[in-house]
């Protein structure tokens, strides 16, 4: 837009430019001509001349500049626009430099042909001829003059005036005066009666008179006419002298005037041949430049205009390979170039257009991958997916909490590489691993590991990928943690075995104990002391064993029945504290409690958290001797953004054996003589209870170690 | 090492044209016993000029080219903070020229048109050069003004000459003949 509002002033002030030039060199060019009224200014015309050429010789300079500093910098169109003007150039300068050249060597040569020697010859020989006619003349009008004296010599003074105007008359002179010394005059006599005081001779001619005794010459008078002035001594004891003024024939006058000026106009020429071949020359030259310099300028303003838009085009197209695509280019023309423009502009809307269709469509795809990603990553089901070389291409967060391995470890690893570092989780992977490299369709497997939590159940499914082709491009497995729901469905079972117990069991054992003591009371005396005794012995074991099964239903029924919890917050260590001030004094066990510094308190019910301190304690205390240690820790640890207590318990007794690790917290598991074996099972039923978890310490290589986490008391859990 | 090297090539140029300038003689016109009078109630100025005509300028005239001279003469009253005021404003011009069928040089009084011919040169530039009780002001115009300043210069038109000369008498040091002003302090 603001290309095609120059375009007018640019066009107009090119033809400016061409008018002034063309009216400079006119200007100068009439100057030079003899007659012309600009002969005047033709030094200022000159200088006006040298001055615009100087200006357009700056113009060009700066464009050609612009030009070489565009090359450096490899500018669009920079090499078309010197490629252009170099062309432009070479074409305008090799006819203009052949013209020149010839131009001024006829010039010179026709200088040169004005002057040749018989021109020479024969203008001196005109001027000596000139010379010559006057040069006689002289003399006889001298003659005259002598004659004159001789005759006024012997005149009587009293005659003189009447003889003077008598030989004027005769002679055909202008003007007769009689001298009687320089200055003073004794009479005069001129063909003017107004001529009041006649010509005077200078000091001079008196001199030379003095010298010579007549003088003769032409005298210029004024109006440019000659006169012959003659001046004589009359010789005589009081010498007098006759000066006499004879006009020169107005014919002779005007031919010796024009061979005269004839003769100095050749000589002039003669003499300025030099000057005026300079001076023509100097001329041709600053026509010949100022045209060549404006042509150029002219031709850069229109190079550039035709480049501008295949400059744009250049541009726009280095826009475009950036992948600027909104770049609009103006339409400067409706030629060819504007057609190409015009295109290039369309061109670059379409790939626009596309771009942004493309640009929507993975955005979509992005938004669905991420929706998908998101899905993924909230699943409880661990999901790893794996490559053609089975090596995890993506894992999502779930798969991080059930196996305990960073998201960003796992990725590009194969599983089998995983079993190397991973000792603990080997057994698993390996048989993950063998699983997808054999399976040819889906396939489902249970499989247990012991984790740093216990012992957990996995339940694994897994599938190969196959591309269109059929060809293996991966796998996908997806595995649930199912520890808890096995455990849940065990907890069940033994809930329904522990009410049927009660129910089916615990019933009849009253009538049996009844009974028992009713024998006991109703034959106690009917029989002899033997009999007696040996039916106190039976009833009583009768008894004591039914008192034993009973308690054993209840502890079941209490182990299956849930806890009754009515929570408050409660420290932990005070809690601790109290416990073990109950074992301290009783046994001679050595008890180490650490406790971290701060409150570690939790939320949950006094009696059941005592009862598994209670059986925990029991449980060492009948592991190890009386000289043993129990060593109680207590400190927060923060799990997925929970804080939790921990509470790290280990004895130096004989510790558990690996084969029991796996159901050590199962009912009626144990490894002592005597106990239910509910022991363990109702501490780890409380703590599930209470939101907590137990599990054996495995990598504590003396004695037994249990850790238990709960959750750390927070007023909003309230 | 630029520098060098043009402090070098500087120098050598230098030593070419130093005889140059040594060579180049000064052919300007000089003005000098400069005087006021009073003649017939008015001011009247005289002075003395010389002219030394270079040989390309001689040849010229030799040749028949005339040359003009102009003798400007400005009467100014000083001032301290605006620039010298003009009282009078004098243009003297004279044509020397060559007269070939006579063999005389002419001299011609443009103001008057009075001609004088001289059979040589020196006689002819003679006249040019005595300047003669030129009357200026009348004497009751200058009655307060005690400081005045005579301005005066000899100029050869250059551009009077003919045509193809006149770029060559601006180029040429033998075609500088006018004087410079020449500021002369008249106290009455």
């Amino acid at each position: 837009m603001a290309l095609d509002k120059m375009k007018p002033s640019v066009n107009l002030s090119v033809l400016a430019l061409f008018g002034l030039v063309m009216l400079l060199l006119q200007l100068m060019s009439s100057a030079t001509q003899e007659s012309s009224e600009l002969g005047e200014m033709y030094s200022w015309l000159l200088v006006v001349n040298v001055l615009g050429s100087v200006i357009l010789l700056w113009l060009v300079g700066a464009n050609i500049y612009t030009l070489t500093r565009q090359l450096k910098k490899r500018e669009a169109g920079s090499r078309l626009t010197t490629r252009m003007v170099s062309l432009f150039v070479v074409l305008a300068l090799s006819p203009a430099a052949i013209v020149f050249y010839f131009s001024m060597q006829f010039l010179h040569q026709g200088i040169d042909s004005w002057f040749n020697v018989e021109i020479d010859r024969a203008m001196e020989d005109a001027l000596e001829l000139s010379q010559a006619s006057l040069d006689q003349r002289m003399r006889w009008h001298l003659r005259q003059t002598q004659q004159m004296a001789a005759t006024l010599a012997i005149t009587d003074s009293q005659m003189l005036t009447q003889e003077v105007e008598n030989l004027r008359d005769l002679a055909g002179a202008s003007e007769i005066t009689l001298f009687s010394r320089p200055g003073k005059i004794i009479t005069s006599s001129s063909v003017n009666p107004g001529d009041i005081l006649p010509s005077l001779p200078n000091e001079d001619i008196w001199l030379r008179l003095r010298q010579n005794a007549d003088y003769i010459a032409l005298d210029p008078v004024a109006n440019n006419e000659l006169v012959i002035r003659a001046l004589v001594t009359i010789k005589s004891a009081d010498p007098k002298y006759l000066q006499v003024l004879y006009p020169v024939p107005v014919r002779i006058a005007d031919l010796a005037d024009s061979v005269e000026f004839a003769f100095l106009r050749y000589k002039e020429m003669g003499f300025l041949r030099h000057s005026l071949k300079l001076s023509f020359s100097l001329a041709l030259s600053l026509v010949l430049l100022m045209s060549l310099l404006a042509a150029i300028w002219v031709a850069f303003i229109s190079i550039r205009s035709i480049i501008a838009p295949v400059k744009a085009l250049v541009k726009g197209t280095q826009a475009v390979a950036s992948g600027q695509y909104d770049q609009k280019l103006p339409v400067i023309a409706q030629d060819d170039l504007g057609f190409l423009v015009e295109s290039f502009n369309e061109m670059t809307q379409r790939i626009a257009s596309a771009r942004d269709e493309t640009r929507i469509a993975s955005f979509e795809v992005e938004n669905q991958r991420a929706y998908l990603e998101t899905i993924l990553a909230n699943l409880t089901a661990g999901v790893i997916s794996f490559d053609a070389n089975y090596q995890v291409r993506t894992a999502n967060q779930a798969a991080y909490r059930i196996f305990h391995i960073p998201v960003n470890v796992l990725i590009g690893r194969t599983l089998l590489s995983l079993a190397e570092s991973e000792s603990e989780l080997a057994e698993p992977l390996k048989s993950i691993h063998r699983l997808l490299e054999q399976a040819d369709d889906i396939w489902e497997q249970r499989m247990a590991f012991l984790s740093h939590n216990g012992r957990q159940e996995l339940l694994c499914r897994g599938t190969p990928l196959f591309s269109q082709d059929g060809a293996r491009v991966g796998a996908v497995a997806v595995f649930d943690d199912v520890t808890d729901l096995i455990q849940a469905q065990k907890n069940a079972a033994w809930g329904e075995v522990a009410r049927r117990l009660a129910h089916e069991i615990k019933n009849p054992l009253t009538p049996i104990q009844l009974s028992a003591e009713r024998l006991q009371h109703k034959l106690a005396g009917k029989l002899d002391i033997m009999d007696a005794s040996m039916l106190q012995r039976s009833t009583a074991t009768i008894v004591q064993q039914v008192e034993a099964m009973k308690e054993m239903v209840d502890d079941f029924s209490e182990y299956a029945k849930p806890s009754k919890k009515q929570t408050v917050a409660i420290n932990l260590a005070t809690l601790i504290q109290e416990v073990l001030a109950l074992y301290v004094l009783k046994s001679g066990v050595k008890f180490k409690a650490r406790y971290e510094s701060g409150a570690l308190i939790i939320n949950g019910d006094p009696v059941s958290i005592r009862q598994v301190l209670h059986n925990l304690i029991k449980n060492a205390l009948e592991a190890i001797d009386s000289n043993g240690e129990i060593e109680i820790g207590l400190h927060r640890v923060q799990k997925n953004s929970t804080d939790f207590i921990q509470l790290a318990f280990y004895d130096d007794g004989p510790g558990i054996k690996d084969e029991h690790l796996e159901k050590i917290f199962e009912p009626y598991v144990t490894t002592k003589a005597k106990g239910t074996g509910l022991g363990l099972a109702i501490v780890k039923k409380i703590l599930e209870e209470h939101g907590g978890t137990i599990w054996v310490d495995t990598s504590r290589k003396t004695g037994a170690g249990f850790i238990i986490q709960l959750p750390a008391y927070s007023p909003s859990t309230v | 090492m630029f520098n060098r090297v043009a402090y070098k090539y500087g120098f050598c140029l230098a030593l070419v044209l130093l005889p140059l300038l040594v060579v180049a003689e000064d052919f300007r016109a000089s003005i000098h016993g400069i005087s006021m009078s009073v003649k017939n109630h008015f001011y009247a100025l005289s002075a003395d000029i010389d002219y030394p005509l270079s040989a390309k300028a001689n040849e010229a005239l030799q040749n028949g080219v005339p040359l003009y001279w102009d003798i400007d003469i400005h009467l100014q009253r000083p001032r301290h903070i605006l620039w010298d005021k003009s009282l009078v404003a004098k243009k003297l011009r004279y044509r020397l020229q060559y007269h070939a069928l006579l063999n005389m040089y002419r001299v011609i009084d443009e103001n008057s048109g009075e001609i004088h011919n001289f059979s040589t040169l020196p006689a002819a530039l003679e006249l040019m050069s005595s300047l003669r009780d030129v009357p200026l002001l009348e004497e009751a115009a200058l009655v307060q003004e005690k400081q005045l300043l005579i301005a005066l210069r000899v100029e050869l038109d250059r551009n009077a000459l003919p045509l193809p000369l006149r770029p060559i008498a601006y180029l040429n040091r033998q075609w500088y003949l006018s004087s410079e002003w020449i500021l002369w302090p008249w106290t009455k």
